[in-house]
């Protein structure tokens, strides 16, 4: 489905007021003047008002983040390559976005409701994207393609969410947390006197 | 310091008496919370569901509401860490210990009244915690604590990963759940880690790398 113009017009005005002062600051008002719009015409497309808009606002970056992060990962080969590329572009993404730190250190509040609400679609669309790698790549004996991208995905998305004991700017260990822990029930394990 | 010397001084009734009472209060503001979910609950309806005037409840936690709200929560989770730590504890294998760790703690998500009611109502409340740094921080606490009854099989660095690992799965699963994998039920949870999280395990415990 098509996004009226108007629309989107008013949640980039939205992110730009944001990005600035903060979701606290920016009022339906501020919005409505910088995207040229009336107070009349905010409310019918956003009626449920300032919460509604900043949602909308969070699903909107949330959506072009993943849509960078797959431009810039879609040229990886190989299940290994993608996973690390992703890991990491993903992680400094997040790392580097002025606005999403700016949020979490000032009203990390309101946040979660928008991530939580599309954690299941971001699991689903982070499975497909990595089944055709899982599809390409031999597989464990017993391991099943569907099962093995919805355990990927999961565990992508608690990797880039929260590093914990990884640092995954470092190469050697996004390739030890890729290959030695993530894969090796997935992909079969070469023995050792091969 | 001798066991007469502590028992002295702090054995007399008002002592054992606040203790007591505090359990009180814990239990009936987790009580409450199951009524009506953490927001609506006051310090009023707590006292009164322990059974105790206002004034006996300041005396207790002089900090009022927010006390009530620690104490509840330090007295929930050593709870659950000593139920984690029996059901780990009796484990035979690393399998069986990542098993029990992670079926443990899904089935004290799903038992507690207090949780089940603010993930229906607020679960803001509740998941504030669990996003980008907030959720490294729950990650090395649940980490640090589960990491232990890993070393009867691994290194201490391999232990503290392998703690990681299974703190994520229940994470994942409880937030998002799936169709296909209850983690309540010891045979899903059996399948999950033997296919996919030992082999990772056992692949860092033979690497001779450490960091």
């Amino acid at each position: 489905m098509a996004v009226p113009a108007t629309k989107e017009r008013i949640v980039e005005a939205a992110y730009a007021l944001v990005a600035r002062f903060g979701p606290a600051r920016t009022s339906i008002e501020d919005v409505a003047v910088a995207a040229g719009v009336s107070r009349a015409t905010m409310y019918r497309y956003f009626p449920g008002g300032r919460a509604e808009l900043i949602d909308e606002v969070v699903t909107y970056e949330y959506r072009l983040f993943f849509l960078r992060l797959y431009e810039a990962i879609s040229d990886a080969e190989t299940l290994e390559e993608v996973m690390e590329l992703g890991l990491r572009t993903a992680h400094r993404a997040i790392e580097d976005h002025d606005v999403l730190q700016m949020i979490l250190r000032t009203e990390p509040e309101i946040l979660e409701p928008a991530l939580r609400a599309q954690s299941s679609e971001t699991r689903e669309l982070v499975a497909w994207f990595l089944t055709p790698y899982l599809e390409r790549h031999e597989l464990a004996p017993g391991v099943e393609v569907a099962q093995a991208a919805d355990f990927l995905a999961r565990m992508v998305l608690s990797y880039v969410g929260a590093a914990g004991r990884w640092d995954l700017d470092d190469p050697a260990q996004l390739t030890e947390l890729v290959r030695g822990e993530l894969l090796s029930g997935i992909v079969p394990q070469v023995p050792a006197d091969r | 310091m001798s066991l007469a010397a502590i028992d002295k001084p702090t054995g007399s009734p008002q002592r054992g008496d606040a203790a007591s009472k505090r359990v009180a209060i814990v239990d009936a503001a987790l009580a409450c919370v199951a009524a009506r979910g953490l927001k609506a609950t006051t310090v009023d309806d707590v006292a009164r569901a322990a059974g105790m005037s206002r004034a006996t409840l300041y005396r207790t936690l002089p900090g009022g509401r927010d006390d009530v709200i620690r104490a509840m929560a330090e007295t929930e989770l050593a709870r659950f860490f000593s139920a984690l730590a029996v059901a780990m504890g009796g484990a035979e294998d690393l399998e069986a210990a990542l098993v029990a760790g992670i079926t443990t703690t899904a089935r004290w998500v799903q038992d507690s009244a207090a949780i089940q009611t603010m993930l229906e109502i607020e679960p803001d409340e509740l998941l504030k915690n669990l996003s980008f740094g907030e959720m490294d921080q729950a990650l090395a606490v649940a980490a640090g604590f589960s990491a232990p009854f890993y070393g009867r099989w691994l290194e201490h660095e391999q232990s503290l990963r392998a703690a990681e690992w299974a703190t994520r799965i229940v994470l994942s699963y409880l937030l998002d759940e799936d169709e296909m994998i209850d983690l309540t039920d010891e045979d899903d949870v059996h399948g999950l880690v033997g296919r996919f999280v030992l082999p990772g395990i056992e692949a860092l415990a033979s690497s001779t790398r450490t960091l």
